[in-house]
C-alpha cells in the first residue's frame, strides 16, 4: 500500500513536472556556501545547540553539523540556519 | 527576513528559555505561529531567541503548558524607548517647555522695519508704533491686523501718503510714503491772479501786485483781479480792457501777484432725504471673549458668560499662533461682541427739511474745502416723491477764488 502510494507520487512529479517538494513532503535546503542553510517543510526540530542542527523529517531526520550556529529565523515549517556548514547528512530511520 | 524588517517600530524581547532541551520550546512556539529569530544555545541548559512584542502573551499560554523556565533578559524597539522617554520626566518637561519656548518666541514680534522715509518721519513712526505696543518683544496676538496699524499710522501722522504693513513671521515691515508737501507753487516768472470764479468780491488782501478791482465787484471767472505789472494802472484806469495790448507797448516792472481775494460765491444744490430712515447705534457696551481655536474645536479660555443684548454687533479676529515660521492649526480668537440698538425715525416734512440742508452743507464743504465760508440761503424747490424729498437748495459761500496765471511774456 505505501509502496504502491510512492509510486503514484513519483509518478506525478515525473509527468507533471511538479516540484518535488511539494508533492513529497520532502525539506527543501538551499544553502549558500557554507554560510546560511534554508530549510523549508520540515517536520519539526529535534536537537539544536552550537554546533548541530537536527530536524525532523517524513522518514528520517537531518543532520547539520558545523559551528557558531544561530538560527535566524524560526516560522512554522522554515529554518534559516546561520554559521559555519560542515555537513549535512541524512540519516534513515 | 522580510518578517523581521518592522521589529523596531513594532518592539521585540528577548527569550530566555531553560529547562531540558530549551531549543524545543522555540520550536514548539515557531510551530503556533509565533517568528522567532536569532535563536542561540549558550549552553545545554539555556537558549536565548528573540520574539515580538506582540507574541508576548500567546507566549505566556505556550509556557504554562510546558515546564520551561523563560526569563525576558533584554528589549529593543520603539515602544520600549518611548516608555524610557517618558519615564524620565525631567526629559520630558523639558521638551515641553523647549517647544512652549519655540511657541513663544515665536509669536512675539523682534523686529520692526521702516522703509522708505526719512529719519526724521522714520522717528516718528516708531514713536507711534511704540505707543500702540508695536515694539520688539510684544505679544503678536494682542497687536491689531497689520491693516488696523496701516490706518492708526495714517490717521495719526498726517504727514503720511501711505503706509504698507506687513507681518513677516516675526518682523513687522513698513513701508511709507510721505506726502510731499507741494509748496504752494511760486509761479517764478511774474504772474497775475485771476478770479477761479464768479462772485462779488467780499474781501482782498493783496501782498504783491496792482489789484484791479475792489469790494463788492462782481467778477467773472477769468477775470484778473491783481495784476503783476506794477504800472499798469493809468492804463486800466484810462480803458478797463486791452491789458495785452497795454502790456506789450509798455514794458514795465513785473512782478508775481501774491494775494487773496475772497469772494462771495453761489451754489445750487440738488438733495434727497427719506423721510423714514431707520439705523443702528452701538451703544458702547460690549464683552470680549478669547477662545482658543483648535481645526473646529474651540475652547473657551477667558469670557464664559454670554451677555444679554438683545441685539448684538460681532467683531471676531482671528489670530494664528506661530511656531518658527510654520502656523500651528492652533489659534486664538478673539470676539468682540457690542451692544446694538436700532432706531427708527420718522421725519416730518421740516425735519426733512433741516436735514437734507445739514447734508447738502456737509456735501458742498468738501467740494470747496475746508477754509471756505458756506451760509444757507433757501430753498428753491421742493418735491415729495416716493417717501423721500426732493430739494433744490441755494448756498452762499466765502471763499478764495485766488488763481495765479503767469504772464506771458512772448518773446
Amino acid at each position: 500500500m505505501k509502496k504502491w502510494k510512492q509510486r503514484i507520487e513519483n509518478m506525478f512529479t515525473k509527468h507533471l513536472e511538479l516540484p518535488s517538494d511539494v508533492i513529497l513532503e520532502l525539506p527543501r535546503i538551499t544553502t549558500i556556501g557554507q554560510l546560511h542553510a534554508y530549510i523549508e517543510n520540515h517536520k519539526g526540530l529535534i536537537l539544536f545547540s552550537d554546533t548541530e542542527l537536527r530536524l525532523r523529517m517524513k522518514d528520517g531526520h537531518l543532520r547539520i553539523a558545523g559551528e557558531n550556529f544561530v538560527l535566524k529565523m524560526m516560522l512554522p515549517e522554515e529554518i534559516l540556519l546561520e554559521g559555519k556548514i560542515k555537513e549535512l547528512r541524512f540519516i534513515d530511520d | 527576513m522580510k518578517h523581521t524588517q518592522d521589529v523596531f517600530f513594532t518592539g521585540s524581547v528577548t527569550v530566555k528559555a531553560s529547562g531540558h532541551h530549551p531549543e524545543l520550546f522555540f520550536d514548539l512556539c515557531a510551530r503556533e505561529g509565533i517568528t522567532v529569530w536569532n535563536v542561540k544555545k549558550i549552553n545545554d541548559t539555556e537558549c536565548l531567541g528573540n520574539i515580538r512584542l506582540s507574541d508576548i502573551p500567546s507566549l505566556k499560554v505556550l509556557r504554562r503548558k510546558t515546564v520551561y523556565k523563560l526569563s525576558f533578559p533584554s528589549r529593543r524597539g520603539l515602544p520600549f524607548l518611548i516608555k524610557k522617554i517618558f519615564r524620565q520626566k525631567p526629559f520630558v518637561a523639558g521638551l515641553l517647555l523647549s517647544f512652549l519656548f519655540v511657541v513663544f518666541l515665536s509669536n512675539i514680534v523682534w523686529d520692526v522695519e521702516i522703509k522708505g522715509v526719512h529719519p526724521e518721519i522714520e522717528k516718528k513712526i516708531s514713536q507711534k508704533l511704540d505707543a500702540y505696543g508695536i515694539q520688539p518683544g510684544a505679544l503678536k496676538f494682542t497687536l491689531g491686523t497689520p491693516a488696523a496699524i496701516q490706518k492708526r499710522l495714517l490717521d495719526d501722522l498726517p504727514e503720511l501718503l501711505w503706509v504698507g504693513v506687513t507681518e513677516k513671521g516675526t518682523t513687522y515691515q513698513l513701508e511709507a510714503v510721505e506726502k510731499s508737501i507741494v509748496e504752494e507753487q511760486k509761479a517764478t516768472g511774474p504772474s497775475n491772479i485771476v478770479a477761479a470764479k464768479k462772485g462779488v468780491i467780499v474781501d482782498m488782501f493783496v501782498a504783491k501786485g496792482l489789484p484791479l478791482v475792489k469790494v463788492n465787484d462782481v467778477v467773472e471767472a477769468g477775470q484778473v483781479l491783481v495784476s503783476g505789472r506794477l504800472n499798469d494802472k493809468k492804463e486800466q484806469e484810462d480803458k478797463n480792457a486791452d491789458k495785452d495790448d497795454a502790456a506789450d507797448s509798455k514794458n514795465g516792472q513785473l512782478v508775481s501777484a501774491e494775494g487773496d481775494i475772497f469772494a462771495e460765491t453761489w451754489y445750487r444744490v440738488k438733495t434727497t432725504i427719506p423721510l423714514e430712515t431707520s439705523y443702528q447705534v452701538l451703544t458702547g457696551e460690549s464683552n470680549a471673549k478669547y477662545r482658543l481655536k483648535l481645526g473646529n474645536l474651540q475652547i473657551p479660555v477667558w469670557g464664559f458668560k454670554d451677555a444679554d443684548y438683545e441685539q448684538t454687533y460681532k467683531e471676531t479676529n482671528i489670530k494664528p499662533i506661530y511656531f518658527f515660521k510654520w502656523t500651528l492649526p492652533l489659534s486664538v480668537v478673539e470676539e468682540q461682541v457690542h451692544e446694538q440698538e436700532s432706531y427708527q425715525q420718522k421725519r416730518t416734512e421740516d425735519e426733512a427739511r433741516s436735514a437734507a440742508v445739514d447734508q447738502a452743507s456737509k456735501q458742498l464743504q468738501t467740494e470747496l474745502g475746508r477754509d471756505a465760508d458756506i451760509s444757507f440761503q433757501k430753498v428753491l424747490h421742493e418735491r415729495i416723491e416716493n417717501g423721500k424729498v426732493k430739494l433744490i437748495l441755494y448756498f452762499k459761500a466765502k471763499e478764495n477764488i485766488s488763481k495765479i496765471q503767469p504772464i506771458s511774456q512772448g518773446d
